[in-house]
């Protein structure tokens, strides 16, 4: 039967020598197109990250006269070391709140069904995509002199004269713990919808009490998630600038605006060169011991953990440890289900509250904001003594307002569409080559991620101060582009590790060439991803304000930094209709692409119809 | 448009690995092939070099006359359903079956009519404007197919196609599929790890093992006269009773049967004195009373073990000194053996083969 078994020993040895060269020339059409989607990923990264950070290193010590005094005087001056304990100190206490404010709301968004989930996750959203700026702002309306506090407590007969709450550590600490809250319930909830539900309830059917089964079961499995959204929170928060710069006192200066001192009104670059790279330091410091513990890129992107992973070195030790703090944890498992046991059995209705309570405490600043846009009154005073439109209509005659707007939009839009195409097409890059250091490639990709803004903003002032870049429109969208693009990466990368492997073949196989696999296959079915990848992209520029003040030159103030300045000279109503309306176009955004994508993926999520 | 397909020793490694090897095989115009074998035995990497998804490390495939390793998936013409049917889930029901046409810039009239005629062919008409994910997966299954056989490819690949299904609707698909093919004369290769799949529906079936094709045969030789061991495993039940050949004639022997008793059977190529296994399927084997004398030339006296009623049959374990002979009779309403029972079992010369 089998016709083929004839002797092709004639054909043999040149045969394989011809496939050799076909599969040669495959291979190089396969590292021709991986090169042309890593190029211009790598360009940016190296080009207008790496390239000006070596500026920034080789400034520090005043290049060949290998100076190092600066770095002394970042730790000698009393006020400097001060400063960078300050920052540190603050940093903890809001990463610690804000884990331990958001938990039990990601605890509840992995429990609930998908409607509730959905309702929940937009009164966290929306505070999540609005400003800094805003969020600040509102904080400010709050715990001034003349605010909803002292007016509250002044009413009630509690305090006679109002307290000093602005300009204090204890405002930072509130202000910046509104902005990470929702960055902590969505990392950690990321990370816990992993986490099925039955591992407890198997906990509870062997025998754990519903403590034992929280405290032994589900929290440990919840450990990686919960530590890598501490990271990602503390690197932020120390590299914060807003906040502290409006809510703190003089002695709550953090190292950015210290770099920011030095670099603008103080003029002493290689101090600022000096503290900057300390403060990289420290992050770099931070990142390598939390890689002893979880994989790093779990940090910007859960999707990317396996489980199945050999725990890690540092991981195992800590098992050692709690083995032997073993009796003690029991005897703290005892009280707790004494005191709990009611609490944790059957309605978590004391859960529901808690959620409640936080979403006010995330949504009550903007609706503040709201209420004063709509004040009578010339002052920020809150309760506003009566209502009337004049700070919509002095809106709608600002000019200066409305340039800055229009400069925004364009400058947002022209970054958002060029890092959503370098990040999309390094995402192809990094998930669908094969290559060595893959992972660490990954990570360099996010990097801009994990280098303070201000640095950011510090070397590319000085870099592109030296390339005649500086104040130009290209040299701006470059900066936001920077900033933008690990968000693109991550999100697409997520979309193409998801993809269904089998239909780019399905489309080849039945004849579609590579470009056409691509625009009416792949793109296609990525549309919803690209376009909130856009989106990311677009409110990251939209709402950056450190970069913008370095590198807008003589150009039209970005809508941030309008609204910097003005904060800054008097913080007036006008300023809340401002807000009001930029929270209510940016909410209108995501509610509108939130649309299309469950459009889309209703219509194509996978699973049958039987 | 049925084309042959030949492979010519195909050879495939994966670094150090020999994943496929000497693959020689020629497919007839409008014949049904199945590529069976455990999985990871390599039916599906030879799958994707036929696609033209892997590249043979050396060898050749034709197409009909034509030699189609050097070309890209795209220009083979071929049509293929994926194992989780790889519907593009952004497109209706008939822009999926009309991707092929679509893609090779097909006149529009032309591939409307085409379409239409490859959904009413899969019964499918009436979904036409749904999406992938608002359909069954017997009803996803048969897009698929209709999309595979829209542009008369020159042969149809089919890479598990039934394993997602339940067993009813795997059991109709089977006869819906079979049916097509018929119908379009098509040349078709099928992989499954699933032998009634195989046996049922193949003209021929190619037995993969560890990257090589064990035995190519229809199903009928396959199931009664296995070549290997293997093979005598790999599909459907059997007995292996190891024996000695003792007086080899005419591809057949006496034999020595579990270094006791002595029988007959047909031999594959052994000669005298050669140590082998003697396959006999389990239907084929008779049990009778210890008492009643045997009569065919192989027999073995033994205690019934347990005994499985299943519905249509009783499966028999009998223990016969080392060896446990597995026996399927059908329920006629004949005798039945309670365990512990001391028993013959029998089988003719011509049912049973010696076997390395």
């Amino acid at each position: 039967m089998d016709v083929a078994n004839v002797n092709l020993a004639g054909l043999a040895p040149n045969k394989p020598a011809e496939r050799q060269k076909t599969m040669k020339r495959s291979a190089r059409k396969v590292t021709l197109s991986s090169v042309i989607a890593a190029a211009p990923l790598l360009i940016l990264l190296i080009g207008f990250l790496a390239v000006p950070l070596s500026y920034i290193v080789w400034g520090s010590f005043e290049g060949t006269k290998l100076n190092f005094s600066h770095y002394a005087r970042v730790f000698a001056s009393a006020t400097n070391l001060n400063i960078l304990l300050h920052t540190l100190r603050v940093g903890l206490i809001v990463t610690v709140v804000s884990i331990i404010l958001g938990y039990p709301v990601a605890y509840l968004l992995t429990k609930v069904r998908s409607l509730p989930l959905s309702v929940l996750s937009i009164f966290i959203l929306i505070p999540l995509f609005t400003a800094f700026l805003i969020r600040t702002y509102a904080w400010m309306i709050i715990l001034g002199r003349e605010g909803i506090i002292n007016n509250a407590l002044i009413w009630l007969g509690v305090i006679t004269a109002p307290l000093q709450l602005l300009n204090t550590t204890f405002a930072v600490v509130v202000g910046m713990t509104h902005v990470f809250v929702p960055m902590a319930i969505f990392t950690m909830y990321s990370a816990m919808a992993q986490i099925d539900h039955a591992y407890a309830h198997a906990a509870q059917i062997l025998g754990a009490k519903p403590v034992q089964a929280f405290l032994r079961v589900y929290l440990p499995m919840t450990l990686p998630g919960v530590f890598s959204a501490g990271i990602l929170i503390f690197i932020s928060a120390i590299g914060f600038y807003i906040t502290p710069a409006l809510l703190g006192g003089p002695s709550d200066t953090m190292i950015s605006q210290m770099i920011v001192d030095q670099m603008t009104t103080l003029l002493n670059f290689e101090l600022g060169y000096a503290s900057s790279i300390v403060l990289l330091l420290v992050i770099i410091a931070i990142l390598f011991v939390a890689s002893l513990f979880i994989p790093l890129e779990m940090i910007w992107s859960s999707a990317s953990s396996s489980s199945d992973q050999e725990p890690r070195a540092a991981a195992r030790l800590l098992k050692r440890a709690k083995r032997a703090l073993g009796p003690a944890v029991s005897a703290i498992e005892g009280v707790a289900h004494a005191a709990t046991g009611q609490l944790l059995t059957k309605n978590a209705g004391w859960l529901w509250a808690y959620t409640v309570a936080i979403l006010i405490f995330l949504t009550a600043p903007l609706i503040v904001v709201v209420i004063l846009s709509f004040s009578s009154s010339p002052f920020v005073v809150f309760p506003p003594p009566g209502l009337s439109l004049q700070w919509w209509r002095k809106l709608a005659n600002a000019t200066d307002w409305h340039q800055s707007f229009l400069f925004s939009i364009q400058l947002g839009i022209a970054a958002a569409f060029i890092a959503t195409i370098i990040g999309t097409m390094g995402a192809f890059w990094l998930v669908r080559t094969k290559f060595m250091f893959k992972k660490a490639l990954f990570l360099f990709s996010l990097s801009p991620l994990m280098v303070p803004v201000v640095i950011i903003a510090t070397s590319l002032y000085v870099f592109e101060a030296r390339i005649k870049m500086l104040g130009t429109f290209s040299g701006l969208v470059i900066g936001h582009v920077l900033l933008s693009v690990p968000y693109v990466i991550v999100v697409m990368s997520a979309a193409l590790r998801n993809f269904d492997t089998s239909l780019e073949p399905a489309a080849a196989v039945h004849g579609a060439r590579p470009l056409q696999v691509l625009r009416l296959v792949t793109l296609p079915i990525l549309k919803p991803t690209l376009l909130t990848a856009g989106l990311l992209a677009f409110l990251t520029s939209f709402d950056e304000l450190l970069v913008g003040i370095f590198l807008l030159g003589r150009q039209t103030p970005t809508l941030p930094i309008k609204f910097w300045a003005d904060i800054k000279y008097q913080i007036d109503p006008l300023l809340s209709a401002a807000s009001t309306l930029i929270v209510v176009l940016v909410t209108a955004s995501i509610i509108t692409v939130q649309l299309i994508r469950m459009r889309h993926e209703k219509r194509t999520t996978a699973g049958t119809a039987d | 448009m049925s084309t042959s397909l030949e492979m010519k020793n195909i050879q495939k490694f994966y670094g150090p690995l020999h994943v496929v090897k000497d693959f020689d095989l020629h497919i007839q115009p409008g014949e049904f092939v199945t590529f069976l074998g455990p999985s990871g035995s390599g039916k599906t990497t030879a799958l994707k070099m036929i696609a033209g998804f892997e590249t043979p490390t050396s060898g050749d495939i034709f197409l009909g006359s034509r030699s189609i390793v050097d070309l890209p998936a795209y220009d083979r013409g071929i049509g293929m359903v994926f194992q989780n049917y790889a519907l593009f889930p952004h497109m209706t029901v008939s822009e999926n079956v009309a991707f092929p046409l679509t893609v090779r810039k097909a006149a529009r009239k032309d591939a409307e009519d085409k379409v239409a005629k490859a959904l009413s062919l899969v019964k499918m008409e009436q979904y036409k404007g749904r999406y992938p994910n608002q359909l069954s997966g017997g009803q996803q299954q048969r897009v698929a197919l209709a999309r595979a056989i829209v542009f008369n490819p020159s042969i149809l690949l089919m890479d598990e196609p039934l394993g997602a299904l339940d067993r009813n609707l795997r059991e109709h698909m089977k006869v819906e599929i079979m049916r097509i093919q018929k119908d379009l004369n098509m040349t078709v290769v099928f992989v499954t790890h699933d032998q009634d799949e195989a046996l049922t529906m193949s003209d021929r079936i190619a037995v993969i093992n560890e990257g090589s094709l064990v035995q190519v045969d229809d199903s009928k030789s396959l199931y009664n006269r296995p070549r290997s061991r293997f093979v005598a495993s790999f599909l459907g039940e059997s007995n292996m009773i190891p024996c000695r050949v003792d007086e080899a004639q005419n591809g057949s022997a006496k034999v020595t049967l579990a270094g006791a008793a002595s029988g007959a059977a047909q031999l594959s190529g052994q000669i005298n004195g050669d140590q082998g296994w003697l396959f006999v399927r389990p239907e084929r084997v008779e049990i009778n009373l210890s008492s009643e004398p045997a009569a065919v030339t192989n027999s073995l006296d033994g205690v019934v073990e347990s005994a499985l009623f299943l519905g249509e049959m009783t499966r028999y374990l009998i223990r016969c000194g080392n060896e446990t002979i597995t026996v399927k009779r059908q329920n006629r309403g004949q005798l039945h053996f309670a365990g512990g029972t001391p028993v013959k079992v029998s089988w003719k010369a011509e049912d049973c083969v010696v076997l390395q």
